[in-house]
């Protein structure tokens, strides 16, 4: 027939099933996730930690005396550049992946109607992984540092990030050779992919075959926004969109509206040269690198289209449904970030917003408004069905959505506002250096501000999640209370 | 009825993969520029305050690339000062290169051009920022030890 004959394999029942439906497989399964469920709570962990150190680096760019005050054995650990690789690695290695992977381990054994390939071998995968945060935690702080964005972490730490992302493909490949459904659902793919070719950007990227991770010269900075943007497209983006298409029907009750569009998710930008405009680089790989972000916006408008269509005659659901809100409102983040990554791979609009803070607001726009609101939603949706029952309180959800979402906001536009300000004060050539420091004082307290409306709110989250640990588990039963759709 | 098999799904995104590698890391290598004169050979002193450089994070804050459309353009202290335009020669024996993505402090490809920026000014501006610099967001980094300070500041001095 076509290519992409993939099926939802909930055929027998609605796709927005809720705890109870569960056949008597699932409930077999369910026994089964507990290395996917230790995988979100270490996760929540690993938000919390870098959240906190995000909140005091904003304070600090506001109030820099700050660090002259602080106890005299705390100052080398808690300085902004020993803070910040710390905030960037442990939030995307350690909250977004460890959602990702949890995700991954819980739902392609579902997708496929078998169990996972082994339980074992995802402990192993937890503890090897939760070790690595704590060594990121530990040397990036004393400053061990590799001197590549996103690359920081020294080579020991990438050797384990890489068996990391090993055993997580061996689990994903292995429950999918052992499948009972025949056909293979659009998230496996993107799961499948996603596994695999992260291994061969991370390794490639952080120069794994030398222990310094680095190249000399120009090629350092190439291969290193290669590897960010890689990053961003191989493992995050595919990731996030592989959840979302598991995610949206069951949430929303609606088919995805077309597995078709589902696929292009597959077509990325390989070149990072974008986030290079203007620099010493090549300037034929700059060029050939906007043209390929500008035709990245087809896949981009053909999620959009897709969303938008499966979600017809399930907004009125946002209301009561928190999770459902989470996930449709990371979506439109997602949507946005893709389009405004597009608008600034444009040479002209960079030449502006280049090193301002639009591109801190733009980091944030994708790592927390599109990408950590998909995980707050898996991780509302799966903890439940690791549980056999729902513990999480409507009140706390809306406390945290909308604090979240109001203080990123603000976090956002006001960053965005102070990046525009920024470039404009750099272009015009006849401002003073500090100048335009000291014109970011009242950016530098709106952002502050916004940081804590998100700080309270994953505290929130936090508490919510974590709180589940403790609380014996419930046997599974066919009474079990129902979270239902409204 | 069929699916895409397994392999067409490894080799497609391999495929994808490599060709990315060859063009944006692969042809740039082939062409090695020559040294510029702003490259410079690190002694050992120079190596170190450039380890402690990158150790401290200073890199995050501060960019090490003139970007063509501000060269001989922007303004640090005094009009024009940001610096010549920063050529793939300038980086040469530098691994990692520092070039940076964000400016809450100056570029500082050119920092020892400027007429103030000596080995006293760096010292005393590196401990204590605001002294010299008001309303400066930099750290004190009075925590580092003298032999560091003076690496750092050695290291600084090359960036002209």
């Amino acid at each position: 027939m076509t290519l992409w004959n993939f099926a939802w394999p909930f055929s027998s029942s609605t796709p927005g099933g809720g705890v109870a439906e569960s056949s008597a497989p699932e409930v077999a399964q369910r026994r089964q996730d507990q290395a996917s469920r230790w995988f979100l709570y270490s996760a929540v962990f690993w938000l919390v930690i870098p959240g906190l150190a995000g909140l005091f680096m904003a304070f600090f760019l506001f109030f820099p005396v700050i660090s002259d005050v602080l106890p005299e054995a705390l100052r080398p650990y808690l300085q902004f550049g020993r803070l910040r690789p710390m905030h960037v690695n442990l939030a995307i290695f350690g909250w977004l992946s460890m959602v990702y992977a949890g995700s991954m381990l819980f739902i392609v054994p579902r997708l496929t109607r078998t169990t996972l390939f082994s339980e074992k071998l995802a402990w192993a995968n937890l503890a090897l992984w939760n070790a690595t945060m704590v060594g990121a935690l530990v040397t990036l702080l004393m400053g061990l540092n590799q001197g590549r964005e996103y690359a920081e972490m020294v080579w020991g730490l990438d050797l384990m990030m890489l068996g990391c992302f090993g055993m997580l493909a061996v689990n994903v490949w292995g429950t999918v050779l052992r499948r009972q459904e025949r056909r293979l659902y659009v998230s496996v793919w993107n799961f499948m992919a996603a596994t695999v070719i992260i291994m061969l950007v991370y390794g490639i990227g952080n120069v794994v075959w030398d222990t310094s991770g680095a190249l000399y010269g120009m090629n350092d900075a190439i291969l290193n926004y290669f590897y960010v943007h890689n990053l961003f497209n191989v493992w995050f983006t595919t990731g996030f969109l592989g959840m979302t298409l598991y995610l949206l029907p069951r949430l929303s009750g609606n088919p995805i509206w077309s597995y078709r569009l589902a696929v292009w998710g597959f077509l990325s930008v390989w070149t990072g040269q974008h986030h290079l405009l203007y620099g010493p680089g090549p300037e034929w790989l700059e060029l050939l690198s906007v043209s390929f972000s500008i035709i990245a916006a087809l896949p981009n408008i053909a999620f959009t289209y897709n969303f938008y269509k499966t979600m017809q005659g399930a907004w009125a659901k946002v209301k009561e449904d928190v999770p459902l809100r989470f996930l449709a409102t990371g979506c439109v983040f997602y949507i946005f970030t893709c389009f405004q990554g597009v608008a600034q791979s444009f040479r002209n609009f960079n030449a502006q917003v280049h090193f301002t803070n639009w591109v801190i607001g733009h980091s944030h726009l994708a790592f927390v408004a599109a990408f950590s609101f998909m995980t707050f939603a898996a991780i509302y949706h799966i903890l439940p069905r690791i549980l056999g029952r729902d513990p999480f309180q409507r009140r706390t959800m809306e406390w945290h959505y909308w604090l979240v979402l109001v203080g990123l906001s603000v976090f956002m536009v006001t960053l965005w506002t102070a990046g525009l300000i920024q470039g404009q004060n750099w272009l015009s050539g006849g401002i003073p250096f500090i100048k335009t420091v000291e014109a970011m004082k009242p950016y530098m307290f709106l952002r502050l501000a916004g940081g804590l409306g998100v700080a309270v709110g994953v505290l929130f989250f936090a508490w919510a999640v974590l709180k589940t640990i403790r609380q014996p588990e419930s046997i599974p039963s066919a009474s079990e209370r129902s979270r239902g759709q409204p | 009825m069929r699916q895409p098999t397994i392999a067409y799904l490894i080799v497609g995104s391999l495929l994808v993969l490599a060709a990315g590698l060859v063009v944006t890391v692969g042809i740039p290598a082939i062409h090695a520029p020559e040294p510029s004169e702003n490259a410079v050979r690190y002694n050992d002193v120079q190596q170190r305050g450039r380890d402690i450089y990158i150790q401290e994070g200073c890199w995050y804050c501060h960019t090490q690339q003139v970007r063509s459309v501000e060269a001989d353009f922007g303004m640090v202290y005094n009009p024009r000062d940001i610096g010549p335009e920063s050529v793939p020669g300038d980086y040469v024996y530098q691994k990692p290169v520092l070039w940076g993505t964000n400016r809450q402090g100056p570029d500082l490809s050119f920092v020892s051009r400027r007429p103030h920026a000596n080995a006293t000014w760096h010292l005393v501006h590196l401990k204590d920022p605001r002294a010299v610099v008001k309303g400066s967001l930099m750290p004190s980094y009075a925590y580092l030890s003298d032999e560091e300070l003076n690496a750092l500041v050695e290291y600084l001095l090359t960036l002209q």
